[in-house]
């Protein structure tokens, strides 16, 4: 026991004493999130900046801002912000992004309105911007139709009610948040063979195989340190996205913490895996890369895969941070508890069977 | 367990190959409690690998190894808790400090000697604090030989321990192993250098392609194996093994790059034969010495090589 903490002491003091280890571990997945949460903040967010022009009188505008501030989200809150302006201040809003349409009343709706003519309110939107194009026209026109059925006093025979697949609204923000904790578990877990990779090129654990210090204790001992950081790491990870961005963990506890510490076995065992057959550091840290960069991206770390060709399919389907991402969004975003999620325990658990009984097989000390 | 006869370490019939090439060849030898017993030998003798063996780092093919009575292969981790070793490099976590890296060591054993014990003996009290990383090639040196003391050994292991020191941190480390010595303790050094094994040694074992091909004393090895002096020369012109050997009461003659060595029976027949062919061939002898025969010519002697190669 006293050289199982020794060996632990001795892990904690050289990470803490590693400026890169300590960047890679927790600035690294927090720049991540702030980058990216901060860049995407508006994809996927069914919330939509409006300026109004209104060249009416007050009386129609009110009647669309009543339109418009009546569709809210599951949440209660409304889809819409609204703000109001001189057709040239609002242009300028739209082109620097800051609004994403601008609906412009026309002089001409009050007397359309009482002549009982139709009239037409003008929207300007980039159509570039997917979520214009999906979900703000159609829910324009229907806001449209609705108030048209108001106006006419005529109450419609069918009515389309919208179920979300989903329970809560996705926002990129709750998808990328797992994606992060997954690819941090992934780098610390293949990074950890680095350690052993440089103590025995140093003769390190050879001058240790000199005393009575059981090999095995240095192996339970990194497991042991590193269990505790990506532990760590989880939590600042899950903290900064709750504070920052209001991501909310809706699944079990105990649940993300298994998933978490069985993704990072899985990692830190294909580190090991590397370390049985890279001698050198500077040998390991390209294979490191090649290994981890296309999985990061392969595995959705970032953005959801859907358009690969065929032939990478199988390489998605095989690769373990595919399925770990998916384990912590199932419980980070559904809450869906670790009982239901079997085939993706099965996989990491595979995974880690495998790199440990070649690892047994062909590792050496010296 | 007893130690029988004071013998601490037993070693026979020792066989250690790597293919087709025989590290350790059929070697037997016996270290005494209280004794330092050097190893010399040229590099790729077997004599890292003998004493590896001997602390349990490696296993042999064959034959045994006994150290404080018990056998090294069976309980290996009983002969670590009472020994210490030195590596040749100094091999420790660059990121600990002097005093981290002595207390970690301390940890891994039963019995250890306080760490401002082995802080003193690395004479390091000014760079306690410094990481392993930061100290210079000698303090490094210095920390990694101390270490071999954490666990107040009976018997200590050092590969080369003044490697890299200066001459007046080497005179330190001599102390220290005199005084452990003094302490009734065994110490099985290997080293390059010969001033250091003829001081420190009470028996050497030279050793060549995996065998010990003698054993004793210094004084007795330089006796038993050359009874001539040594002259030592530069020449330009080199006449030739031949001529050299003709010369008054020559008995052998070596020639190292530059370097010639004649071993004579009377100095000074032979110096003026020396000097007289010189001037008849009209070429310049330098750096001219007359010596009694040492360490190092018996290496070369029996080895045909020079220990620093």
């Amino acid at each position: 026991m006293r050289a199982f903490s020794a060996v632990f002491i001795s892990y904690y003091r050289q990470f803490v004493r590693d400026r890169g280890a300590l960047f890679f571990t927790f600035i690294f997945p927090i720049m991540f999130i702030l980058l990216f949460g901060w860049a995407f903040r508006n994809e996927g967010a069914q919330r939509f900046d409006i300026g109004l022009v209104n060249q009416g009188s007050p009386q129609s505008t009110a009647i669309i801002t009543f339109a418009l501030d009546n569709v809210t989200l599951d949440s209660g809150d409304k889809l819409f912000r609204l703000e109001s302006g001189t057709f040239d201040d609002m242009m300028r809003s739209l082109e620097d992004g800051s609004l994403d349409a601008i609906i412009v009343i026309p002089a001409s709706m009050d007397s359309s309105l009482d002549q009982e003519q139709p009239s037409a309110i003008e929207v300007y939107y980039d159509p570039t911007r997917i979520s214009n194009q999906q979900i703000l026209v159609p829910i324009l026109n229907q806001v449209v139709n609705g108030l048209n059925q108001y106006l006419q006093g005529t109450t419609p025979l069918i009515t389309l009610d919208e179920e979300t697949v989903q329970s809560r609204e996705l926002r990129y923000i709750d998808y990328l948040v797992p994606g992060v904790l997954g690819m941090s578990l992934m780098f610390s877990g293949i990074y950890g063979g680095l350690p052993i990779i440089q103590q025995r090129q140093a003769h390190i654990i050879k001058r240790l195989g000199a005393t009575p210090l059981r090999r095995s204790m240095l192996i339970f001992g990194d497991l042991a340190f590193r269990m505790i950081l990506v532990l760590l790491t989880a939590a600042l990870i899950i903290l900064v996205g709750s504070l920052v961005f209001d991501v909310q963990m809706v699944g079990n506890w105990f649940s993300l913490c298994g998933v978490v510490v069985l993704g990072s076995l899985v990692f830190t065992s294909l580190g090991y895996l590397m370390a049985a057959f890279v001698k050198t550091e500077e040998a390991a840290i390209p294979i490191i890369n090649v290994v981890a960069m296309p999985m990061m991206f392969l595995s959705g770390t970032f953005f959801e895969i859907t358009s690969m060709p065929s032939f990478i399919e199988p390489l998605i389907k095989a690769l373990p941070l595919t399925y770990l991402n998916d384990a912590l969004r199932q419980i980070m975003v559904d809450g869906t508890p670790l009982h239901s999620m079997t085939t993706d325990v099965a996989v990491l658990a595979a995974w880690v069977v495998v790199c440990l009984g070649i690892t047994i097989r062909f590792f050496r000390w010296d | 367990m007893s130690v029988s006869s004071g013998k601490v370490i037993e070693v026979t019939d020792l066989v250690k190959s790597y293919g087709s090439i025989k590290a350790v060849d059929q070697i037997s030898f016996q270290v005494s409690q209280g004794e330092v017993f050097g190893m010399l030998g040229p590099n790729g003798a077997g004599k890292t690998t003998t004493v590896e063996i001997v602390e349990g780092l490696r296993s042999a093919d064959n034959g045994s190894a006994t150290v404080l009575g018990i056998d090294v292969a069976r309980d290996t981790r009983a002969v670590k808790e009472r020994i210490g070793i030195q590596p040749q490099n100094p091999a420790l976590f660059p990121s600990l400090t002097v005093r981290e890296t002595i207390r970690f060591f301390r940890s891994l054993y039963r019995k250890s000697v306080p760490t401002s014990r082995i802080v003193e003996l690395a004479s390091l009290q000014a760079s306690r604090d410094v990481l392993f990383k930061n100290l210079s090639g000698g303090q490094q040196q210095r920390l990694s030989v101390s270490l071999a003391f954490v666990n107040d050994p009976e018997i200590i292991f050092l590969d080369e321990p003044t490697t890299g020191l200066d001459p007046q941190a080497r005179r330190a480390m001599w102390e220290v192993i005199e005084t452990f010595r003094r302490a009734g303790k065994t110490v099985v050094l290997t080293t390059h250098y010969m001033e250091e094994a003829q001081r420190l040694c009470d028996r050497i074992a030279i050793m060549d392609y995996g065998k010990i091909i003698a054993l004793d004393s210094p004084q007795r090895l330089i006796e038993s194996n050359i009874k001539e002096s040594a002259i030592q020369f530069k020449m330009r012109d080199y006449p030739g093994d031949q001529m050299l050997s003709s010369l008054p009461d020559v008995s052998k003659v070596i020639r190292e790059d530059d370097d010639v060595i004649v071993y004579t029976n009377n100095i000074p027949s032979s110096i003026s034969g020396l000097l007289g062919m010189a001037s008849q061939r009209s070429t310049e002898l330098s750096e001219l010495s007359v010596r009694q025969a040492t360490l190092e010519d018996v290496f070369l002697k029996l080895t045909g090589k020079r220990i620093r190669d």
